[in-house]
């Protein structure tokens, strides 16, 4: 969302690199390929609407004793 | 040497573009040689390509296919739609979106590494594709106008870019209201420490 998008979601994920002709540091991190899709909002309200739907309230913090 | 370095990480950014155009050199040029990633049409094959989209599409773009993910099986690219192909590479995900789109749309691709350009405007006059038009230029602050695009897609490239979020910033940029990412790349499932992300050979290998 930090860079202007909504609706994102990751829709397929694989093992794309087992094989390969050279080894690869891929292995090393579990790196997988991966599909995703995000939208542009469609205007400024949308975009609010989203930023709004992401803010999040602060729990009060315990009492250290 | 450019001093500018990514504004989260230690790296040298000219150091690191340099890197990875040299190794997507050798994709366009050596594409047999055999890389750390498949290549070519057996990639296709494990991205899932369907054979239908590959009909017409010059070998020369598809030995150099070097993606990580499947642009096309997250939605369809309609018939009139604008789309731009961040690191386009060789083309071949440019060629079967002009042919998606046909004569009613346009495609622009843009890519970094003229090797990988030559190509790709190479197998557009091979397959008589008008509708597509290849440009060299940074992901970052690509030479195509706001708002332009309907769909943009990229496959295996936003992983190479040190600062993601501006470059996310310059798709939404070039995006219309409304409009698509479809993107193709890589996730990571261990934490990369900084001393990694600081060597430039594990970007590109």
């Amino acid at each position: 969302m930090a860079a202007g998008f909504v609706d994102f979601e990751i829709t397929w994920q694989a093992d794309v690199f087992s094989d390969a002709p050279q080894q690869s540091s891929a292995a090393d991190f579990g790196t997988v390929g991966i599909n995703f899709r995000a939208r542009k909002p469609v205007d400024d309200a949308e975009w609010n609407t989203a930023l709004e739907a992401l803010a999040c309230e602060i729990s009060d913090q315990p009492k250290v004793e | 040497m450019s001093n500018r370095t990514s504004k989260d990480i230690e790296l040298d950014m000219e150091e690191l573009r340099t890197a990875i155009q040299e190794e997507y050199k050798e994709v366009a040029i050596n594409p047999q040689q055999g890389f750390h990633f498949h290549t070519g049409r057996p990639l296709t094959r494990i991205l899932g390509y369907h054979n239908v989209w590959l009909e017409g599409i010059p070998e020369t773009s598809i030995e150099s296919f070097a993606g990580t993910g499947n642009p096309f099986s997250i939605d369809a690219i309609r018939q009139g739609e604008q789309v731009v192909d961040v690191g386009c590479g060789a083309g071949i995900d440019s060629l079967i979106a002009a042919k998606m789109v046909g004569p009613t749309g346009k495609v622009i691709g843009v890519d970094m590494t003229p090797a990988m350009l030559a190509k790709a405007m190479s197998s557009a006059a091979e397959a008589q594709l008008s509708n597509v038009e290849f440009h060299e230029g940074y992901a970052e602050s690509m030479p195509v106008p706001s708002g332009w695009a309907d769909v943009v897609i990229s496959n295996g490239v936003l992983n190479l870019m040190p600062d993601k979020a501006a470059t996310l910033k310059e798709m939404a940029r070039v995006l219309k209201p409304d409009g698509r990412l479809q993107i193709g790349d890589i996730l990571v499932q261990k934490a990369v420490p900084t001393s990694a992300k600081q060597k430039i050979d594990l970007w590109t290998g």
